[in-house]
């Protein structure tokens, strides 16, 4: 942002808050995804200082991602039903102001960073507590359930949520154009096995170490909400759990952070119905399976063209080993 | 004959000289890029040296449709042979892209 698109954020929110004394002390841009920018903003306001993120567009969008206008939606919906969520603030669909809609929130302390968090065994009370507390933040999530107006935009629930991913992802490989036949191999696996449908839930669809910040006392905010959807919940319990999110910290099953069993016992106390297993390791493979296909299409971005970059080429070098787990999955009864 | 070191040999010493003289003296924000330039400085080498005649060829293209179409599926005459073949291409793959996921 330059000096001009700072300043008519300020007056911008100013006119939001009600406070025409507001003033913007620091405007930084944090390390942000390929997706999205996020900007750390220290206000001072007449109630005093204010600590803000800022979330909106980079120029590179995944097609596959809402609309920062949605995901504010996403987290109002969240903080109302009592997920740990940064608090949604103001919402801006003007492009005008800074370049792109954005929406404000209020900033939660803590860490985030994957390889950091699963070696800090006493963050978020121990890997027990803080496997159970992420746990009952999915089974808060799972709660919001349709039809609701307010997420509109998130389409019609699929019948069946788990047959539709296998047709989504194919349909990306088939886009893709370059034969993937142990992704497929994956796939038809997946197919033969599938589990009948549950009933829709809203299903963050990216609930994973990196995305979940974290402080010694639990989870801060549950964050990254643009690929929220109508879906079977047991997806976001099995991709915390797929081991490609671990971090290398294998052995602590819930997303390289504390125990399977600590998260299944946290999501049923929450929930008031028992985790099915068989079903959350469905998922698992599903999970394996689609972000294969996503590091597929990211190294594709790079060889297009489009967006060269080192991390989106090395991003592709991910796929072998997921090909290799893949294969494991598959064999497995 | 070409010069030697040959381009694995140079890209393994340039490597070593990114990882111990460079990366300490990088600010630690760099560190994450520094990093990545390590890594597919080992992945350039590491493909350089794959032995790709030791994977009997086929179509993948065709292999794909197939495996969709339910024509390898546990049962076939096929699904043995082409879950050993899948096994294979994996594992030469991995062995460049990531070798520790082999174990």
């Amino acid at each position: 942002m330059d000096e001009a698109a700072l300043t008519r954020l300020r007056d911008w929110l100013a006119a939001a808050q009600g406070d025409p004394s507001l003033r913007s002390a620091n405007a930084r841009k944090l390390s942000g995804g390929a997706i999205q920018q996020n900007w750390a903003l220290d206000v001072e306001t007449i109630g005093g200082p204010q600590r803000w993120v800022l979330r909106t567009d980079s120029a590179a969008v995944l097609a596959v991602s809402l609309p920062r206008t949605a995901e504010y939606a996403l987290l109002r919906a969240a903080w109302a039903a009592g997920v740990t969520v940064p608090e949604p603030l103001y919402l801006c669909a003007d492009a005008r102001v800074i370049g792109a809609p954005f929406f404000v929130m209020r900033r939660v302390e803590g860490t985030a960073l994957g390889p950091r968090v699963v070696k800090d065994s006493a963050l978020g009370g121990g890997r027990e507590q803080l496997a159970q507390a992420l746990g009952r933040e999915l089974a808060c999530i799972h709660r919001i359930r349709p039809p609701r107006a307010d997420l509109g935009f998130l389409g019609d629930p699929p019948a069946d949520a788990g047959r539709a991913a296998i047709s989504t992802l194919r349909g990306r490989l088939d886009d893709a154009g370059t034969p993937r036949p142990v992704i497929e191999w994956g796939l038809r696996a997946a197919e033969r096995r599938a589990p009948p449908p549950v009933p829709p839930v809203l299903v963050h669809n990216d609930f994973r170490t990196g995305n979940l910040m974290l402080d010694a006392s639990g989870v801060t905010g549950v964050l990254d909400w643009e690929f929220a959807a109508w879906g079977d919940g047991h997806a976001d319990l099995g991709w915390l759990c797929a081991k490609c999110w671990r971090f290398g910290n294998v052995a602590q099953e819930a997303g390289g952070l504390g125990p399977r069993a600590a998260l299944y016992e946290g999501y049923a106390a929450e929930s008031g119905a028992p985790v099915e297993d068989a079903r959350v390791r469905w998922w698992e493979l599903m999970a394996h399976l689609r972000w294969a296909v996503i590091a597929a299409d990211q190294a594709q971005r790079h060889l297009s063209g489009e967006e060269r970059s080192l991390e989106l080429a090395l991003t592709g070098h991910i796929v072998p080993e997921l090909e290799w787990e893949i294969l494991a999955m598959a064999d497995a009864p | 004959m070409l010069e030697r070191p040959d381009g694995p040999d140079l890209l393994a010493t340039a490597r070593e000289v990114l990882l111990k003289e460079l990366l300490p003296a990088l600010p630690p924000e760099r560190a994450f890029a520094a990093r990545m330039v390590a890594n597919a400085m080992a992945i350039a080498a590491r493909e350089a040296q794959a032995d790709l005649s030791a994977l009997a060829p086929r179509d993948l293209a065709v292999l794909a449709r197939a495996i969709r179409e339910g024509r390898h599926d546990p049962g076939t005459p096929t699904h043995d042979a082409v879950r050993a073949w899948l096994g294979d291409y994996a594992r030469l793959r991995a062995s460049v892209s990531a070798p520790k996921a082999l174990g």
